[in-house]
């Protein structure tokens, strides 16, 4: 085989897809909502693809997006969480709860008239028996705490509508907690399934009281819900009451990426999630629409890991943080929808302070300031002290958008300053493993999505996620004062407080030097302009109760 | 009979080493498929809340154990549960499987039709004559080794591009049970049809040089009756057993396809277990393809002597793979 015919094949690879991508863009003038919005039509069927499989349907287990896209749709929570002001509202509970004053115990009343899907009334006992399993758990049945709830001690029945909470310690973030995804309500029956039960093959067992219910499931790749009829008691503040407008919603399973966009655009399906950054103009097209909502949680950032031997020294990671060009990652990378971070949390989260005066892109003070912590530039290029190089292991955030791509610029930036950066390679497993594990990696790429004051508490306290990595697998603590910061957010009962306590920590993040965030995370949705009123709930999970199709 | 038991028994060796291979590297990972789940960051599990539950999978007791408890419930016929979703394995597998046979069944079949259609053409002796023919002869012969060098992800995303995005002739996602095979089959068979038919043109070239074809054309025989009659028979060993071997192509051509299209077989189980490590799902696939790919090279070898009267001895011997090559 004469070699032309393979390099021609190549340029045949490179150029086809190429010229494809151009002939999508090139028809497009500008996006928006073209179509003729008018009056919401009941009815029709709507394809939404998602990029992964859905693993379990327990409310606590599903932050995970396949998950929670699933769960929004088919469970009611206690209150509504706004997604536009953040604010709590009635939904299963008919107001907010009466709280005692140092937060430990609640009293919801309960609608009456809701019910679940097999007909069995939403009332006082089964709301306990929910919150029982949500907020212990069951490790014998493989069944999770829920991460939100903290504190839990137990739930009493005081009248056929009234329920009462108690905690152990003040739990002010509880009225949050009850309005996400993972305190969706499910039937006494369906809460005695164990863990493998709540697994697919079994969607259509389960039994919510939500505005759709699963009617049809393939394992991996598709699940269909259909409108419950009698659904009759929605959020006051949404768009319309009674049933959703839609008859049915298909999940379909497409994990490549290029499928998802090209499925959309050319209108064989309705709406995808996770468009990517470079796709993005596709859906510039007219007839095309890009749905790009806040996370409301903490930013995707680089935390960095301070009881590691080498990055000890504050001036070490004051360097990191003057050398990384932030702007040029998001301008290299994303696109406007991915706004660069100002502060630890998102702009609209709640707590939200502005420290964006700690993360000034400054080369020459990064140099400086390498320097003067005793980094020595080595005759490979390499910074060392006392022998050590200085090399930074980054982890690959897999969930996050181009986190490899991310970590590259970035070593490309600090390799120019003699900082040695290696990206950690390996699965979700690997990741998970070597991220608790002291040693394995000094900067640490993530995000969290969460609309409470405690979410900054979830993100770096040694109690949960453990991001700095303050606390080591042998018991002790880095930075004591650092996770008293987080437990007063957790523990002081009035809002002030903790909005108080919550900017002490993020100042307390910004003057230590301990995290540079990069970017407010967005989830980007891509779908054609006959669907409308498709929105969010507060940290960008789909809701299709107010969702309809047009023409 | 001697010679089929002995084959059983090698099957079961390879089976059993596959089997082993397979536990002891995904064992060797960093993490398990309980990590994997629950020590997931958005679970926001603690330390000590992750322990409780890898205790409740038994995760946390010595490798050893764990492996013999897996082997011996694979040995009674429980294939576990997939850690990922708890589904049973088994059942996951009765669902993946009809569509993958379906899908590699076709793609497999097309591929050998493609394969003999450029083959036959390529090397007919009629195509030498003319100028134009002779360009399309070259033409011919200068696919198969482009069609090997492109990668089944590619075709896959190509094929979507033109026939459904662009063209809009067939849907990719929620499409009827025909429609949804075509571009799959299309995207499996071109990588496979493509060493086969290299090995097809090239022993047809061989046998079309030997003595007793010139003796053959002497008597009269036209060019087809040769391909069809002797050439092509003799040619088709070293594709059969080329055919054999790539079912692992098959297999791997799946995992691309499957996740490409969205579709639902075992292709698409693996991909999805290996990325959540999920050690159950996994063991189930390998031990399935093993017993699938010994059980065709099997036929595969009984065929030789079906195929070609020189490899049929009247004594035990048995008919080998290198018995056929050297009679060829």
């Amino acid at each position: 085989m004469p070699s032309v015919s393979r390099r021609s094949a190549l340029a045949l690879g490179l150029g086809i897809p190429a010229l494809m991508t151009l002939a999508s863009c090139g028809n497009g003038s500008s996006g928006g909502d073209g179509a003729a919005a008018g009056e919401p039509q009941q009815g029709g069927t709507l394809t939404y693809l998602e990029p992964q499989t859905w693993t379990t349907l327990y409310p606590p287990a599903g932050g995970f997006y396949p998950n929670g896209g699933l769960i929004n749709n088919l469970t009611d929570r206690l209150l509504y969480q706004n997604p536009e002001t953040l604010a709590l509202e009635p939904w299963i509970a008919t107001a907010l709860p009466e709280v005692n004053e140092d937060a430990t115990e609640y009293t919801f009343t309960l609608r009456e008239g809701a019910s679940y899907s097999d007909g069995t009334p939403i009332d006082a006992e089964n709301v306990v028996k929910n919150f029982d399993l949500y907020g212990i758990g069951d490790p014998e049945r493989a069944l999770t705490v829920s991460e939100a709830i903290n504190n839990y001690d137990h739930g009493e029945v005081v009248d056929a509508t009234t329920v009462k909470f108690f905690f152990s310690a003040p739990s002010p973030g509880f009225p949050q907690a009850v309005s996400t995804i993972n305190s969706g309500l499910l039937s006494s029956a369906t809460l005695d399934r164990s863990g493998e039960q709540f697994g697919p093959g079994n969607a259509a067992d389960l039994i919510a009281s939500g505005p759709f219910v699963v009617s049809a499931e393939e394992i991996g790749t598709q699940i269909t819900l259909a409108v419950r009829e009698d659904y009759d008691w929605a959020p006051a503040s949404l768009g319309h009451e009674g049933r959703a407008y839609l008859d049915e919603i298909v999940y379909l399973v497409a994990s490549e990426s290029s499928v998802r966009v090209g499925t959309v655009t050319s209108n064989q399906a309705h709406i995808a999630r996770q468009i990517d950054a470079p796709d993005e103009p596709q859906f510039e097209a007219d007839g095309l629409v890009l749905y790009a909502a806040p996370t409301n949680g903490v930013n995707n950032s680089l935390s960095f890991r301070f009881r590691d031997p080498a990055l000890e020294d504050i001036a070490t990671r004051q360097a990191l943080i003057a050398a990384i060009d932030r702007q040029a990652i998001v301008d290299t990378l994303f696109t406007a929808n991915y706004p660069l971070a100002t502060g630890a949390l998102g702009a609209k989260a709640l707590g939200y302070v502005d420290t964006s005066e700690h993360y000034v892109h400054d080369p020459a003070l990064a140099a400086t300031l390498l320097d003067e912590a005793g980094w020595v530039v080595g005759a490979d290029g390499t910074r060392t002290k006392d022998g050590a190089p200085l090399t930074l292991t980054f982890n690959e955030a897999l969930p996050q958008p181009r986190s490899r791509e991310v970590v590259t610029l970035i070593q490309e930036q600090l390799a120019e300053l003699g900082i040695d950066v290696q990206l950690l390679p390996g699965d979700q497993a690997t990741q998970d493993a070597a991220r608790a594990e002291p040693g394995e990696v000094q900067v640490y790429h993530s995000m969290v999505a969460r609309s409470d004051y405690d979410v900054i508490k979830s993100q770096f306290s040694s109690d949960n996620r453990n991001a700095l990595l303050n606390g080591h697998p042998d018991g002790t603590v880095g930075d004591e004062e650092l996770d008293a910061l987080f437990a007063q957010i957790a523990s002081t009962p009035d809002e002030e407080g903790r909005a108080e306590a919550s900017a002490a920590a993020q100042a307390h993040l910004a003057e230590q030097a301990l995290i540079l965030p990069l970017f407010e995370e967005p989830q980007v949705y891509g779908h054609v302009d006959a669907v409308q009123g498709f929105s969010t709930e507060s940290v960008a999970r789909p809701s299709f109760y107010d969702t309809w199709l047009a023409g | 009979m001697a010679y089929v038991r002995r084959r059983i028994g090698g099957a079961l060796l390879v089976l059993v080493l596959a089997f082993i291979a397979a536990y002891v590297l995904l064992a060797a990972l960093p993490g398990d498929a309980v990590l994997a789940r629950y020590g997931n960051p958005d679970l926001g599990l603690t330390a000590a809340q992750l322990a409780e539950i890898r205790a409740a999978y038994g995760a946390d007791r010595p490798q050893l154990v764990q492996f013999f408890e897996t082997a011996g419930s694979f040995l009674r016929g429980d294939l576990g549960y997939s850690i990922q979703s708890g589904a049973a394995v088994s059942a996951l597998l009765a669902e993946a499987l009809p569509s993958t046979l379906t899908l590699a069944a076709l793609g497999l079949v097309s591929a050998v039709v493609l394969a003999v259609v450029i083959a036959i053409t390529a090397t007919h002796p009629g195509l030498r004559g003319h100028r134009a023919t002779r360009a399309l002869r070259n033409l011919l012969r200068g696919l198969p080794p482009l069609m090997v060098s492109l990668p089944v992800f590619w075709i896959g995303i190509v094929l979507i591009q033109v026939f459904s995005f662009q063209l809009g002739l067939v849907p990719v996602l929620n499409a009827g049970p025909i429609e949804s095979l075509i571009l799959p089959v299309a995207t499996l068979a071109i990588p496979i049809a493509a060493p086969l038919a290299q090995v097809l043109i090239r022993s047809i070239d061989e046998v079309l040089a030997q003595p007793f074809v010139s003796v053959a054309r002497a008597r009269g025989a036209t060019n087809t009756w040769l391909l069809s009659r002797t050439v092509a028979r003799n040619a088709v060993l070293p594709a059969l057993t080329m055919a054999g071997l790539l079912f692992g192509e098959l297999v791997g051509g799946a995992v691309v396809t499957e996740a490409v299209f969205g579709r639902m077989g075992v292709g698409q189980l693996t991909a999805q277990a290996v990325a959540a490590r999920d050690t159950p799902v996994l063991l189930a696939v390998v031990v399935i393809s093993t017993v699938v790919f010994v059980l065709i090279n099997l036929v595969v070898d009984l065929l030789y002597p079906v195929l070609d009267a020189r490899l049929r001895r009247s004594d035990a011997a048995a008919p080998t793979r290198r018995a056929a090559v050297a009679v060829r």
